[in-house]
């Protein structure tokens, strides 16, 4: 029975794993970088999370709040997605800059908004009103936290939409068509920026939504963006630029890092799990979906 | 004067590190979000074998360089074969991975209160010589053979590979290299901080160096070696808000990497014939 237990605990960890690997996996498709900045995006969109749940506080209670914190913070991540590829990427785009400028254009943003959080917030801890009366509920036998289960559910939610507006819309469309080749996309008449645009609100909608499951699963302060650091084994492990491939890698990492909590401590389950990350490298560079592994010239 | 001396000494040790991350990132184009785990690695090891295990300085400083050239092997071996991308995302994981084993050992490392007591070996004339050298070697390692063939792995990965340049290889060289200075600049940072935390070594200490780089310029060492010693002592002499600091920071590279992508310095290196130059149509516009 805690076997099962737990493995319900790890799906749901990976669930929201799985939103920032998306999210982060989304910007690679495109744009075939790296988007350091994510973490920063988090972070600060899991703030303002935080403010939309003490703004509604008195007027709504338990789920419709927690719905509403979901929303105001998908709200705000989609806002300072545009934002962020206006002020880092869009002149680089069409400079036509060296990925490197890619880089660290990212990098930068994150410190930005991790620095705009400490700065505002000046380091101290803050943490969600408690959304729930009960925080637990028994299904057969099983204990399962309020939050886990909403987690586990939001999540699947957001990714299913996610995948629908991919494989079904128009613009989903284009998303696919230019994450295959820019070039060929724009000379077919893609008004490139528009659906660089509109992956970078999907990837910050994601990034929003992930903020505020970390920041009840941790607390908030500003270093909460460095959980990106999930999202990054589970892409690897899935394989860079694969959306099914980082869903799939972001549960796996979910729950063998519940499992590896129970054997060696929290403290030390980053340190095994950045193992278990070398021997993916070593064994299976590619990850499990494996697209793409060499730099293309 | 003292205070003047202390903020040199620490812009010394800082200008170790980015050294470094100038190996990695401005010669091979690779970048490093866990150069500050090696600053780790070096710190904590030098700190640990002095003040536990009565090992003396210079064996300490030895054994925390190896310590350093093994975590570059663990972490460079699986990696340089693969996309660049894996190199940040694997050394950003590394750091995190460095400090939840410094956090979860209190016996050995002091946990997150830290470890204390450490004598201080690092004076200021020790600083001055360990920079003078470490800028030697990266000054002459950019100028040797393996420098030309970073800056075309840089530019051109394919090409490189196709003139006959063993790509991994230089790049797990390189990658190699930066960690040994990064060991040493954190062996200089505890012994002169007598004082090493966890906290002192995440990502943001990595990307700072990384900031440092880039605004100085990628291509130019003389911009990375003036921009980590104005970017790291200006904040400490003119002591205008600290929380700030970072902002202005990211702002400037933001404003740099739109407008001028190649960095302060460009493609400036010093010498002495180009000040000479730069003397001559000084006078001449004059």
């Amino acid at each position: 029975m805690l076997i099962i237990q737990q493995l319900i605990n790890g799906i749901s960890l990976g669930s929201v794993y799985a939103l920032i690997a998306v999210g982060f996996a989304l910007v690679f498709n495109i744009l075939k970088f790296s988007n350091f900045s994510h973490g920063g995006l988090m972070t600060l969109t899991a703030y303002m999370g935080y403010m939309g749940a003490l703004f509604f506080m008195p007027y709504i209670g338990s789920i419709p709040l927690f719905c509403a914190t979901i929303l105001t913070a998908a709200a705000a991540g989609g806002i300072t997605a545009i934002g962020v590829e206006r002020l880092a990427f869009r002149r680089l785009r069409r400079n036509n800059s060296p990925l490197i400028y890619y880089f660290i254009s990212s990098i930068t943003m994150g410190i930005l908004m991790e620095n705009l959080v400490t700065i505002f917030a000046s380091s101290n801890f803050y943490s969600y009103p408690k959304f729930f009366q009960s925080s637990v509920i028994t299904v057969v036998g099983l204990n399962i936290a309020v939050s886990d289960f909403l987690m586990l559910f939001f999540s699947s939610a957001a990714l299913g939409l996610l995948l629908w507006v991919l494989y079904r819309t128009k613009i989903g469309l284009a998303i696919r068509a230019l994450s295959f080749d820019v070039n060929t996309a724009s000379l077919m008449g893609m008004d490139s920026n528009r659906v660089v645009l509109a992956t970078f609100i999907a990837s910050g909608v994601l990034g929003g939504i992930s903020g505020v499951f970390l920041g009840i699963n941790y607390t908030l302060y500003p270093q909460l963006g460095q959980l990106i650091v999930k999202g990054f084994v589970a892409s690897v492990i899935g394989g860079l630029g694969s959306i099914s491939g980082a869903m799939i890698g972001a549960v796996l990492l979910g729950v063998v890092e519940v499992f590896l909590i129970s054997f060696v401590g929290a403290g030390l389950a980053p340190a095994f799990v950045f193992i278990i990350m070398l021997a993916f490298l070593l064994v299976r560079p590619r990850g499990i979906a494996g697209v793409i592994v060499q730099e293309k010239a | 004067m003292d205070y003047i001396i202390s903020i040199l000494t620490f812009s010394g040790i800082t200008l170790v590190g980015v050294l470094g991350a100038y190996l990695v990132t401005g010669l091979t184009g690779l970048f490093s979000f866990g150069q500050a785990a090696f600053l780790a690695v070096g710190a904590y090891s030098s700190a640990v074998l002095v003040t536990n295990y009565g090992v003396s300085f210079p064996v300490a400083v030895v054994i925390a360089m190896l310590l350093g050239l093994i975590a570059g092997l663990i972490v460079g071996v699986p990696t340089v074969r693969l996309r660049r991308d894996y190199i940040s995302l694997v050394t950003f994981g590394f750091g995190e991975a460095i400090i939840a084993i410094l956090n979860n050992s209190a016996n050995l490392t002091g946990g997150a209160m830290g470890l204390s007591g450490i004598p201080q070996y690092t004076t200021f004339p020790v600083v001055l010589i360990s920079v003078a050298v470490c800028l030697t070697i990266v000054v002459s390692y950019k100028y040797s053979k393996y420098g030309r063939q970073c800056l075309a792995l840089r530019s051109d990965e394919l090409a490189a590979k196709s003139m006959g340049i063993n790509v991994n290889r230089l790049k797990l060289t390189t990658f190699l290299l930066a960690s040994v200075i990064t060991s040493y600049a954190g062996v200089l940072f505890a012994f002169y901080t007598s004082y090493v935390e966890p906290g002192a070594f995440g990502w943001v200490v990595s990307a700072e160096w990384l900031i440092i780089v880039f605004v100085g310029g990628i291509n130019s060492l003389t911009g990375t070696v003036i921009s980590a010693l104005l970017l790291t002592s200006l904040p400490e002499l003119l002591r205008f808000a600290s929380e700030w600091r970072i902002f202005i920071y990211c702002a400037i590279v933001l404003v740099i990497i739109n407008y001028r992508p190649t960095g302060i310095f460009g493609e400036y290196e010093f010498s002495w014939r180009s000040l000479k130059r730069i003397a001559a149509r000084g006078g001449k516009a004059v």
